[in-house]
């Protein structure tokens, strides 16, 4: 035995004589098999202890455990288990080794440049506050590209002044954790101009009932989703104290975390209830970084900006579902509604049972959509697509109805990566989704009931 | 791998016990940032011309009653503008619209910098999390049955038939299989994917650059070589990356790179966006020493940007090789510029600097042979060794839609193959990036076949220089002159060289026999 085996040897010896009083609580206990006694036997003691304890199955299923102490000979067995010691020992953090944060350059002349709207003595134009057309024509059918072909907004005082009930905003960070093109979704869903069109049931126009805005942009920084937190969430906040809706545009859906957070600053924190369409829970409690898509409901949930018993979750399936993460979210008491219940009860029953959750829970909710929510066969340019989603009618239907039937202090849509479909179908169906809300929106506004159906939409009166 | 809460506090105990116990192994590069330390380098940029200070005359003093002297200490200092610009703003306002307009002007200059207290120094981890390290966390080799060191092939068909790798070549995982192969060329993906234009140069670059990497392999039909068999290169596998922050993801690659070089293989990253040519870059100077790498940089873009907030992105790996001192910019060869900037003062400050730049607009004045030849003579100059860094934005946009931040007006990949073979033949190459593949931008697959054809342009080079092939534009004279005629007045030539090859090929054949 070499000297640097043996001080490998005392090190690790040190690290599990230190590590046991706690692993024998953390871990559950894992009882060797009678028949695999003898080999393990021929271990030492640190090794037995780091099987016994169940640390070992941190890092490698038990089937694969057995497979291993019933096949190698002791020598081989031995340098696999000090092989994972050394592997759970690198995993954490070490200051004298890692980076624990990424410097920035603080001799930069630009530091805040993204994040720093125009001061009112530096704009170039004068005008009085309050929307504006940024077109020709009275009835116009093209030009400069805005949300459902709204007037555009800059300042809050222009929300003000035209007493705005939603304001549309972008905010195309494009970090997604999945394929990305999300920064792209803003102008995407502007260009394709299928926003604020008629109701069928109602027959309601939405512009009609409502004041609506294209709000512009909110600049994340596009090389961390940290750095954007503090501007999203002010310029948020800012947006909702004037009264106005935020309907926000991601972006990735690590801009779910500022955006709630935002309307949670303007109307108080755990105010109103979270439903939240998405095929990924995104309550990562162990990541490396502080945020992004995968852990934006869990910040918002960890931080009490929103209630666990007032968040519906709806559509969850794909990689990150695991015993784990929904055994912790029943402990948030959120209420899920995985797809598997879909498909064994039906669509429309587990709808009935979201909308009675949500009618039973507070006044004012916010209603965010990852697109993956949706069946790729519908929607494929979501950044985290996953097989077996909601169909797009089924979608929608829910959204109207929480928008009709409460009080919607936001509304935010993430994670549609236009490039991902030539179609266009996507940005259609993403446009679907942000109008079902506005509709309701509108036909609240127009103090019918969510289900109110227009006679002359249902049924052509001939005899 | 999942943990829930209990395994937090246990895993975080466990850190804190190993923090003690593996100091003494951190490897010395002075550079790697551990902790929340700040960036140990300078890091204004020289480009940045300081503001000259301004006099304001006397005929504006009127206008200026309601001023501290604070803020008429800041319009003198030109921050707000030049003489001119100044003079001009406060003609045209009252004292009152002034006072507004000098408030602004401090705050914009006040809020583009850093503050202390009020802005974060730095991006924080999660330095709390278990997981800290689990996205470059090696798999031990102990996991798996043993097997010789080596490269191995995956499939049962003499190699073939098993899941695709670049070119279809053998697969190696670790510096022993790299050592014990001997390798000459091992290709590793990158999948980073943070640049500023279209982001798909993750996973999707470097698995489509498996499957669709077959021109890697096989014979170079202009100068009858075929790499594959005077090479061993293989397939690396990917370099894990952080695609949460590009800063983070430095290091690692930097790490492996560097653990290939250090074999004396030639490391090819393929795939993610081009601040990989930093670490790249950096890992050859780990190597063969600081300021003894060259470095030619293919691009539309020059990639010397600085000074913004973060410390590296897409567009700033030349300037952080640059001001970290891994590579002189006078050994810097920039190829392909065209895009928006930078403006004159960048082309002054490379001028300044001695780094060499042959722009769109010399190709479109001097012609392309002409600048090709220049280019290669630049780079063969005796003693370089040679990194190739090349971003498919280079290309005409025809041949490379795919791309983040496309450019048009671009070289045509007739004019890249030729410049690649001819670099990795006749200069000593000692690393090669070929970077900035978006495939979802392409429903064909054409960029993707694109890109692998100027892999295999350089590994055929790489091949070449190995044989001795390292004469100026070498061409085989069987394959580029039927010589059935004189049409050109040159035949005899041609079937003299023919003839010397053939005889130089028996030769070798018998020394190899005997």
């Amino acid at each position: 035995m070499t000297l640097a085996t043996l001080l490998r040897r005392a090190k690790i010896a040190l690290l599990l004589a230190l590590l046991l009083p706690v692993a024998q609580s953390a871990y559950a206990e894992w009882s060797v098999p009678d028949e695999l006694r003898t080999k393990v036997a021929a271990l030492s003691d640190e090794q037995i202890q780091f099987i016994t304890s169940g640390a070992i199955l941190e890092i490698i299923p038990e089937r694969q455990l057995l497979h291993e102490l019933a096949s190698r000979d002791a020598d081989s067995l031995s340098k696999l288990v000090d092989d994972l010691v050394s592997v759970s020992e690198k995993m954490a953090y070490d200051p004298e080794r890692d980076m624990g944060a990424a410097p920035l350059n603080l001799s930069s002349t630009r530091f805040n440049r993204g994040a720093l709207p125009t001061p009112a003595a530096l704009r170039e134009i004068e005008r009085a506050d309050g929307p504006f057309s940024v077109h020709r024509y009275l009835y116009p059918k093209s030009g400069v590209p805005t949300f459902g072909g709204a007037d555009v907004a800059i300042w809050p005082e222009d929300l003000v002044a035209g007493k705005v009930d939603v304001a549309i905003v972008g905010v195309p960070q494009n970090m997604s954790s999945g394929r990305r093109d999300a920064g792209a979704g803003p102008d995407a869903m502007r260009g394709l101009n299928t926003i604020a069109t008629p109701d069928l049931q109602s027959l309601l126009k939405p512009l009609d009932v409502l004041s609506v805005v294209d709000y512009g942009n909110f600049y994340p920084d596009w090389l961390s989703v940290e750095r954007s937190v503090k501007h999203v969430t002010e310029m948020v906040a800012e947006t909702a104290a004037t009264g106005a809706i935020p309907m926000l545009v991601g972006g990735d859906t690590s801009m779910l975390y500022p955006g709630v957070k935002g309307v949670a600053h303007a109307h108080g924190a755990v105010a109103f209830g979270l439903l939240h369409f998405s095929a990924h829970p995104d309550v990562e409690r162990v990541g490396d970084h502080t945020l992004s898509d995968r852990q934006a409901l869990f910040r918002l949930l960890d931080e009490n900006v929103v209630n666990g018993s007032a968040v519906v979750q709806v559509g969850l399936r794909g990689p990150d579902v695991d015993v784990e993460t929904l055994e912790w979210l029943r402990d948030k008491k959120v209420r899920y509604h995985t797809m598997a219940e879909m498909q064994k009860h039906g669509v429309d029953k587990v709808m009935q049972r979201i909308l009675r959750e949500v009618e039973k829970g507070p006044e004012a909710w916010f209603v965010s959509i990852d697109v993956s929510v949706i069946d790729p066969a519908e929607l494929v340019a979501a950044g985290r697509s996953v097989a077996n989603g909601l169909g797009i009618d089924a979608a929608t239907r829910a959204i109207r109805y929480v928008c009709a039937a409460k009080d919607i202090v936001g509304f935010e849509i993430t994670d549609l990566a236009p490039m991902l479909d030539y179609s266009r179908l996507s940005v259609s169906n993403a446009n679907a989704l942000l109008n079902a809300c506005l509709v309701g929106i509108a036909v609240r506004k127009a103090g019918l009931a969510p289900d109110y159906i227009h006679p002359l939409a249902l049924d052509h009166g001939q005899r | 791998m999942s943990l829930n809460f209990r395994n937090v506090l246990v895993i975080a105990a466990m850190g804190l016990v190993a923090l003690g116990a593996i100091a003494s192994e951190v490897p010395d590069t002075p550079e790697h940032v551990v902790g929340d330390s700040a960036y140990p380098f300078n890091t204004v940029d020289p480009r940045v011309e300081e503001k000259e200070a301004i006099e304001l005359p006397d005929s504006v003093v009127p206008k200026l009653e309601l001023l501290t002297p604070g803020e008429i200490a800041f319009l003198e200092s030109g921050e707000a503008g030049s003489f001119e610009d100044v003079v001009k703003e406060l003609e045209e306002r009252s004292p009152e619209d002034i006072k507004a307009w000098v408030g602004a002007m401090q705050y914009v200059y006040e809020h583009n910098r850093y503050r202390e207290g009020r802005d974060s120094p730095n991006v924080p981890f999660n330095t709390a999390s278990p997981e800290f390290n689990a996205w470059k966390t090696e798999r031990p080799r102990s996991m798996d049955p043993p097997r010789e060191d080596g490269p191995l092939p995956l499939g049962r068909y003499d190699g073939e038939g098993g899941p695709p790798t670049f070119g279809g070549y053998p697969l190696a995982l670790t510096k022993k299989d790299l050592v014990a192969g001997e390798v000459d060329v091992a290709i590793i993906g990158a999948p980073l994917n943070m640049g500023s234009g279209w982001r798909d140069s993750g996973e999707k670059a470097t698995v489509d650059l498996r499957l669709l990497g077959w021109p890697m392999g096989g014979m170079d039909q202009y100068v009858q070589i075929d790499a594959s068999e005077v090479l061993t290169v293989v397939d690396y596998g990917d370099v894990a990356v952080d695609n949460d922050s590009t800063e983070r993801s430095m290091q690692h690659v930097r790490d492996i790179v560097r653990e290939i070089a250090e074999t004396g293989a030639i490391p090819m990253v393929v795939g993610g966006d081009h601040s990989l040519e930093y670490p790249n870059v950096a890992a050859l100077a780990d190597v063969y020493g600081k300021e003894k790498v060259s470095v030619i940089h293919f691009d539309s873009h020059y990639d010397a940007w600085w000074g913004g907030s973060h410390l590296i992105s897409h567009g700033y790996p030349v300037y952080r090789l640059i001001n970290e001192g891994h590579v002189r910019a006078a050994d810097y060869i920039q190829v392909g510029l065209r895009s928006s900037g930078p403006d004159k003062s960048g082309f002054e400050w490379m001028r300044e600097q001695g780094m060499r730049y042959h722009t769109m607009a010399e190709i479109e004045r001097r012609g392309w042979t002409a600048v090709l030849d220049r280019i290669v003579a630049e780079a063969s100059e005796d003693g370089r060794k040679l990194h190739i860094s090349f971003d498919i934005d280079v290309l005409d946009p025809a041949f490379t839609p795919a791309t983040g931040t496309p450019v048009p007006g671009g070289l045509t990949m007739r004019e890249a193959i030729t410049i690649v073979r001819r670099l990795c033949a006749e200069s000593t190459v000692v690393g090669f990036d070929l970077v900035e593949l978006h495939p979802a931008l392409d429903p064909t697959y054409k960029t993707t076949l694109n890109s692998a054809h100027i892999v295999k342009a350089c590994l055929t080079g790489i091949a070449m220089n190995k044989e001795g092939i390292t004469e100026e534009h070498y061409l085989s004279p069987l394959s580029s002159e039927h010589a059935i005629d004189d049409y050109y007045g040159d035949q005899q030539q041609y079937l003299d060289a023919t003839k010397a090859e053939e005889e130089k090929a028996e030769a070798k054949k018998k020394d190899a026999s005997n």
